[in-house]
Protein backbone atom coordinates (compact mmCIF):
# COMPACT_ATOMS: atom_id res chain seq x y z
CA UNK A 1 0.00 0.00 0.00
CA UNK A 2 1.32 3.39 -0.78
CA UNK A 3 0.68 6.54 -0.03
CA UNK A 4 1.35 10.67 -0.60
CA UNK A 5 -0.32 13.87 -0.67
CA UNK A 6 0.24 16.40 -2.90
CA UNK A 7 -0.76 20.52 -1.82
CA UNK A 8 -1.94 22.18 -5.30
CA UNK A 9 -0.14 24.95 -5.79
CA UNK A 10 -3.18 27.85 -5.10
CA UNK A 11 -5.20 24.66 -4.43
CA UNK A 12 -6.32 21.84 -1.96
CA UNK A 13 -5.22 19.26 -0.83
CA UNK A 14 -4.75 15.38 -1.99
CA UNK A 15 -4.05 12.33 -0.11
CA UNK A 16 -4.01 9.43 -1.58
CA UNK A 17 -3.76 5.48 -0.98
CA UNK A 18 -2.64 3.05 -3.55
CA UNK A 19 -2.79 -0.36 -3.77
CA UNK A 20 -0.67 -2.18 -6.86
CA UNK A 21 -0.26 -5.58 -8.43
CA UNK A 22 1.98 -6.57 -11.11
CA UNK A 23 2.14 -2.83 -12.01
CA UNK A 24 -2.04 -2.23 -11.81
CA UNK A 25 -4.02 -0.81 -9.85
CA UNK A 26 -5.96 -2.74 -7.63
CA UNK A 27 -7.73 -0.24 -5.22
CA UNK A 28 -6.99 3.62 -4.88
CA UNK A 29 -8.48 6.21 -2.44
CA UNK A 30 -8.58 9.64 -2.42
CA UNK A 31 -9.17 12.10 0.38
CA UNK A 32 -8.60 15.52 0.75
CA UNK A 33 -10.18 19.05 0.88
CA UNK A 34 -10.60 19.81 -2.86
CA UNK A 35 -14.47 19.61 -4.01
CA UNK A 36 -16.28 17.86 -6.74
CA UNK A 37 -19.32 18.35 -7.74
CA UNK A 38 -21.06 16.11 -7.71
CA UNK A 39 -19.32 14.97 -4.56
CA UNK A 40 -20.36 11.02 -5.54
CA UNK A 41 -18.99 10.71 -8.78
CA UNK A 42 -15.11 10.11 -6.78
CA UNK A 43 -16.64 6.53 -6.26
CA UNK A 44 -16.85 6.59 -9.81
CA UNK A 45 -12.97 8.15 -10.70
CA UNK A 46 -11.57 5.40 -7.90
CA UNK A 47 -13.33 2.59 -9.74
CA UNK A 48 -12.12 3.97 -13.09
CA UNK A 49 -8.50 3.23 -12.15
CA UNK A 50 -8.87 -0.26 -11.17
CA UNK A 51 -6.83 -2.54 -13.48
CA UNK A 52 -4.64 0.65 -14.97
CA UNK A 53 -1.51 0.63 -15.19
CA UNK A 54 0.86 3.32 -13.87
CA UNK A 55 1.13 6.19 -16.09
CA UNK A 56 0.90 9.86 -15.05
CA UNK A 57 -0.88 11.02 -18.68
CA UNK A 58 -3.31 8.15 -19.09
CA UNK A 59 -4.05 8.15 -15.36
CA UNK A 60 -5.28 11.80 -15.74
CA UNK A 61 -6.90 10.79 -19.18
CA UNK A 62 -8.89 8.07 -17.44
CA UNK A 63 -10.04 10.54 -14.55
CA UNK A 64 -10.77 13.09 -17.20
CA UNK A 65 -12.82 10.90 -19.35
CA UNK A 66 -14.51 10.35 -16.22
CA UNK A 67 -15.63 14.05 -15.33
CA UNK A 68 -16.47 14.41 -19.01
CA UNK A 69 -18.75 11.83 -19.17
CA UNK A 70 -20.36 13.19 -16.08
CA UNK A 71 -20.37 16.83 -16.74
CA UNK A 72 -18.34 17.23 -13.40
CA UNK A 73 -16.40 20.31 -11.92
CA UNK A 74 -13.62 19.68 -10.11
CA UNK A 75 -12.46 22.28 -7.75
CA UNK A 76 -9.22 23.25 -6.56
CA UNK A 77 -7.17 20.04 -8.02
CA UNK A 78 -6.90 18.86 -11.53
CA UNK A 79 -7.15 15.30 -12.62
CA UNK A 80 -3.33 15.50 -13.57
CA UNK A 81 -2.90 16.51 -10.24
CA UNK A 82 -4.64 13.21 -8.73
CA UNK A 83 -2.84 11.37 -11.62
CA UNK A 84 0.52 12.69 -10.15
CA UNK A 85 -0.13 12.22 -6.35
CA UNK A 86 -1.23 8.28 -7.58
CA UNK A 87 2.44 8.10 -9.36
CA UNK A 88 3.90 9.50 -6.13
CA UNK A 89 2.22 6.81 -4.02
CA UNK A 90 3.46 4.18 -6.41
CA UNK A 91 7.00 4.99 -6.19
CA UNK B 1 -40.21 33.99 -5.02
CA UNK B 2 -39.17 35.71 -1.24
CA UNK B 3 -36.40 34.57 0.97
CA UNK B 4 -37.35 32.60 4.00
CA UNK B 5 -34.23 33.78 6.63
CA UNK B 6 -34.19 31.70 9.67
CA UNK B 7 -32.85 33.52 13.15
CA UNK B 8 -29.97 32.17 14.31
CA UNK B 9 -30.61 29.41 16.33
CA UNK B 10 -28.07 26.63 18.25
CA UNK B 11 -27.84 22.65 17.02
CA UNK B 12 -25.91 19.58 17.37
CA UNK B 13 -23.58 18.80 14.93
CA UNK B 14 -25.81 16.09 13.36
CA UNK B 15 -28.94 18.07 13.42
CA UNK B 16 -27.03 21.14 12.07
CA UNK B 17 -25.99 19.54 8.98
CA UNK B 18 -29.41 17.22 8.83
CA UNK B 19 -31.11 20.92 8.57
CA UNK B 20 -29.12 21.91 5.37
CA UNK B 21 -30.04 18.59 3.77
CA UNK B 22 -33.57 18.74 4.85
CA UNK B 23 -34.13 22.50 3.06
CA UNK B 24 -32.33 21.76 0.14
CA UNK B 25 -34.83 18.44 -0.11
CA UNK B 26 -37.35 21.39 1.05
CA UNK B 27 -35.89 24.03 -1.75
CA UNK B 28 -36.08 20.89 -4.36
CA UNK B 29 -39.61 20.37 -4.09
CA UNK B 30 -40.62 24.56 -4.47
CA UNK B 31 -40.00 25.48 -1.41
CA UNK B 32 -38.56 29.29 -0.26
CA UNK B 33 -34.68 29.95 -1.21
CA UNK B 34 -33.78 30.08 2.86
CA UNK B 35 -30.98 31.79 4.41
CA UNK B 36 -30.04 30.49 8.44
CA UNK B 37 -27.71 31.60 10.98
CA UNK B 38 -26.57 29.23 13.70
CA UNK B 39 -24.39 28.42 16.02
CA UNK B 40 -22.93 24.38 17.45
CA UNK B 41 -23.64 22.75 20.86
CA UNK B 42 -21.33 21.47 22.02
CA UNK B 43 -18.76 22.82 19.96
CA UNK B 44 -17.94 20.32 16.90
CA UNK B 45 -15.40 19.77 14.07
CA UNK B 46 -16.64 19.35 10.40
CA UNK B 47 -14.61 17.56 7.91
CA UNK B 48 -15.16 17.82 4.00
CA UNK B 49 -17.08 15.61 1.92
CA UNK B 50 -14.24 13.76 0.28
CA UNK B 51 -11.77 14.09 4.18
CA UNK B 52 -11.17 11.11 6.59
CA UNK B 53 -12.50 11.95 10.04
CA UNK B 54 -9.59 9.14 10.87
CA UNK B 55 -6.70 11.77 9.38
CA UNK B 56 -8.40 15.20 9.93
CA UNK B 57 -9.44 14.97 13.51
CA UNK B 58 -8.11 13.76 16.98
CA UNK B 59 -10.88 11.81 18.54
CA UNK B 60 -9.49 11.55 21.80
CA UNK B 61 -8.99 14.78 22.13
CA UNK B 62 -12.55 15.29 21.41
CA UNK B 63 -13.86 12.72 23.78
CA UNK B 64 -11.99 15.13 26.15
CA UNK B 65 -13.04 17.76 25.35
CA UNK B 66 -17.07 17.17 25.05
CA UNK B 67 -16.33 18.15 20.66
CA UNK B 68 -18.51 16.31 18.75
CA UNK B 69 -17.87 15.41 15.16
CA UNK B 70 -19.78 15.54 11.70
CA UNK B 71 -18.79 15.09 8.03
CA UNK B 72 -20.47 17.66 5.66
CA UNK B 73 -21.87 17.07 2.26
CA UNK B 74 -19.88 19.61 1.05
CA UNK B 75 -16.12 19.24 0.12
CA UNK B 76 -13.35 21.58 1.18
CA UNK B 77 -11.45 21.07 4.56
CA UNK B 78 -11.97 20.97 8.87
CA UNK B 79 -13.33 23.62 10.64
CA UNK B 80 -13.46 23.73 14.09
CA UNK B 81 -16.61 25.22 15.54
CA UNK B 82 -16.74 26.65 18.62
CA UNK B 83 -19.72 27.41 20.67
CA UNK B 84 -18.43 30.22 21.56
CA UNK B 85 -16.05 31.46 18.59
CA UNK B 86 -18.02 32.01 15.56
CA UNK B 87 -21.55 32.79 13.58
CA UNK B 88 -22.17 29.62 10.84
CA UNK B 89 -24.67 30.64 7.82
CA UNK B 90 -26.11 28.26 5.17
CA UNK B 91 -27.92 29.61 1.79
CA UNK B 92 -29.94 27.09 0.02
CA UNK B 93 -31.66 28.25 -3.06
CA UNK B 94 -32.21 26.68 -6.59
CA UNK B 95 -28.96 26.66 -8.55
CA UNK B 96 -30.59 28.91 -11.43
CA UNK B 97 -30.59 31.67 -8.84
CA UNK B 98 -27.07 31.84 -9.16
CA UNK B 99 -23.63 31.66 -11.92
CA UNK B 100 -23.03 28.11 -13.20
CA UNK B 101 -19.63 29.54 -12.72
CA UNK B 102 -18.83 27.94 -8.71
CA UNK B 103 -16.09 30.41 -8.12
CA UNK B 104 -18.25 33.40 -9.09
CA UNK B 105 -21.04 32.09 -6.69
CA UNK B 106 -18.67 31.96 -4.46
CA UNK B 107 -17.85 35.49 -4.66
CA UNK B 108 -21.26 36.24 -4.75
CA UNK B 109 -22.39 34.68 -1.21
CA UNK B 110 -19.46 36.09 0.24
CA UNK B 111 -19.96 39.49 -0.93
CA UNK B 112 -22.59 39.34 1.37
CA UNK B 113 -20.15 38.24 4.70
CA UNK B 114 -17.63 41.03 2.62
CA UNK B 115 -20.25 43.97 3.25
CA UNK B 116 -21.07 42.40 7.13
CA UNK B 117 -17.47 42.85 7.55
CA UNK B 118 -17.50 46.36 5.65
CA UNK B 119 -20.53 47.51 8.25
CA UNK B 120 -18.49 46.72 11.42
CA UNK B 121 -15.52 48.41 10.03
CA UNK B 122 -13.35 45.37 9.07
CA UNK B 123 -11.87 45.31 5.64
CA UNK B 124 -11.96 42.01 3.97
CA UNK B 125 -11.91 40.06 0.96
CA UNK B 126 -13.67 36.88 -0.90
CA UNK B 127 -9.75 35.00 -2.15
CA UNK B 128 -11.10 31.99 -4.07
CA UNK B 129 -11.58 29.10 -3.67
CA UNK B 130 -13.69 29.68 -0.75
CA UNK B 131 -11.91 31.84 1.89
CA UNK B 132 -12.29 35.81 3.25
CA UNK B 133 -9.22 37.15 4.61
CA UNK B 134 -8.36 40.35 6.13
CA UNK B 135 -4.98 41.64 6.38
CA UNK B 136 -3.43 38.57 4.86
CA UNK B 137 -5.53 36.10 7.78
CA UNK B 138 -8.68 33.68 6.73
CA UNK B 139 -11.58 34.88 9.02
CA UNK B 140 -14.14 33.03 7.11
CA UNK B 141 -14.25 29.40 5.82
CA UNK B 142 -16.96 28.40 3.02
CA UNK B 143 -18.06 25.11 1.24
CA UNK B 144 -20.84 24.59 -1.51
CA UNK B 145 -23.00 22.17 -3.29
CA UNK B 146 -25.22 21.28 -6.19
CA UNK B 147 -27.33 18.68 -5.70
CA UNK B 148 -30.43 18.25 -7.40
CA UNK B 149 -30.60 21.90 -8.76
CA UNK B 150 -29.54 23.09 -5.79
CA UNK B 151 -27.41 24.82 -3.89
CA UNK B 152 -26.44 24.77 -0.83
CA UNK B 153 -23.36 27.23 0.61
CA UNK B 154 -22.24 26.91 4.07
CA UNK B 155 -19.75 28.96 6.09
CA UNK B 156 -18.22 30.28 9.54
CA UNK B 157 -17.79 33.32 10.18
CA UNK B 158 -14.64 33.47 13.38
CA UNK B 159 -15.84 35.87 16.23
CA UNK B 160 -13.36 34.33 18.22
CA UNK B 161 -10.22 32.01 18.28
CA UNK B 162 -9.14 29.76 21.18
CA UNK B 163 -6.20 28.35 18.62
CA UNK B 164 -4.80 26.36 21.21
CA UNK B 165 -8.40 24.24 21.54
CA UNK B 166 -9.10 24.64 17.84
CA UNK B 167 -5.44 22.90 17.02
CA UNK B 168 -6.07 20.53 19.85
CA UNK B 169 -8.93 19.09 18.14
CA UNK B 170 -7.35 19.37 14.61
CA UNK B 171 -4.71 17.40 13.20
CA UNK B 172 -2.60 20.15 10.89
CA UNK B 173 -0.51 18.19 8.19
CA UNK B 174 2.69 19.78 7.95
CA UNK B 175 2.64 20.19 4.28
CA UNK B 176 -0.51 22.57 4.43
CA UNK B 177 1.36 24.99 6.78
CA UNK B 178 5.00 24.64 4.74
CA UNK B 179 2.90 25.66 1.78
CA UNK B 180 1.46 28.98 3.13
CA UNK B 181 5.06 29.42 4.30
CA UNK B 182 4.11 30.68 7.71
CA UNK B 183 5.28 28.25 10.53
CA UNK B 184 3.06 29.58 13.28
CA UNK B 185 -0.81 28.95 12.83
CA UNK B 186 -2.04 31.62 14.72
CA UNK B 187 -0.70 34.24 11.87
CA UNK B 188 -3.08 32.19 9.12
CA UNK B 189 -6.65 32.90 10.96
CA UNK B 190 -7.87 35.80 12.77
CA UNK B 191 -11.48 36.70 14.15
CA UNK B 192 -13.79 39.44 14.29
CA UNK B 193 -12.65 39.95 18.13
CA UNK B 194 -9.06 40.71 17.16
CA UNK B 195 -10.21 42.97 14.03
CA UNK B 196 -12.80 45.01 15.43
CA UNK B 197 -14.56 46.22 18.82
CA UNK B 198 -17.79 44.22 17.74
CA UNK B 199 -19.62 42.68 19.88
CA UNK B 200 -21.08 38.87 18.05
CA UNK B 201 -24.54 40.26 18.44
CA UNK B 202 -23.66 43.25 16.11
CA UNK B 203 -21.65 40.30 14.27
CA UNK B 204 -24.81 38.49 13.98
CA UNK B 205 -26.97 41.94 12.98
CA UNK B 206 -24.31 43.28 10.42
CA UNK B 207 -24.83 39.77 8.70
CA UNK B 208 -28.23 39.26 8.79
CA UNK B 209 -28.24 43.21 6.98
CA UNK B 210 -26.11 41.98 4.54
CA UNK B 211 -27.45 38.62 3.48
CA UNK B 212 -30.72 40.16 3.39
CA UNK B 213 -29.98 43.26 1.62
CA UNK B 214 -32.08 44.17 -1.39
CA UNK B 215 -33.61 40.73 -1.10
CA UNK B 216 -37.33 40.52 -1.16
CA UNK B 217 -37.11 38.09 2.63
CA UNK B 218 -39.40 37.03 5.45
CA UNK B 219 -38.50 36.55 8.93
CA UNK B 220 -39.25 32.64 9.00
CA UNK B 221 -39.00 29.54 10.93
CA UNK B 222 -38.83 25.90 9.57
CA UNK B 223 -41.54 23.54 9.09
CA UNK B 224 -42.70 20.93 10.65
CA UNK B 225 -41.82 18.54 7.52
CA UNK B 226 -38.39 20.01 7.47
CA UNK B 227 -37.76 19.21 11.21
CA UNK B 228 -39.11 15.57 11.08
CA UNK B 229 -37.08 14.76 7.65
CA UNK B 230 -33.82 16.42 9.40
CA UNK B 231 -34.79 14.73 13.10
CA UNK B 232 -34.57 11.45 10.74
CA UNK B 233 -30.89 12.64 8.73
CA UNK B 234 -29.61 13.38 12.20
CA UNK B 235 -30.06 10.04 13.68
CA UNK B 236 -30.01 7.58 10.60
CA UNK B 237 -26.86 9.58 8.90
CA UNK B 238 -24.76 12.78 10.58
CA UNK B 239 -24.51 10.71 13.59
CA UNK B 240 -23.52 7.47 11.79
CA UNK B 241 -20.24 5.59 11.96
CA UNK B 242 -20.44 4.80 8.21
CA UNK B 243 -20.99 8.47 6.85
CA UNK B 244 -18.87 10.33 9.21
CA UNK B 245 -15.90 7.90 8.75
CA UNK B 246 -16.41 7.08 5.17
CA UNK B 247 -13.70 7.73 3.64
Amino acid sequence: MGKASLKVSGGKMINTKVELRNGSIISVQFTGDFFLHPEELIEVIESSLFGKRLGEDDLAQTIDHVLQEHNAQLIGASAHDFARVIMEASQ
Amino acid sequence: MKWRVIPLKTHDAATAMALDEAASEAVRVGGPPTIRFYRWLPSAVSIGYFQSMENEVDLDACRRFGVDQVRRRTGGGTVYHDHDGEITYSVIAPESFFSKDIIASYNLICGWIVDAFSQLGISAEFQPINDIVTLGKKISGNAQTRRGKVLLQHGTILYDLDVKRMFSVLKVTEEKISDKMIADVEDRVTCVRRVSNATRDETYQALWEAFTKDKDFYKGEWTEKELAYAEELAETKYSTREWNFQR
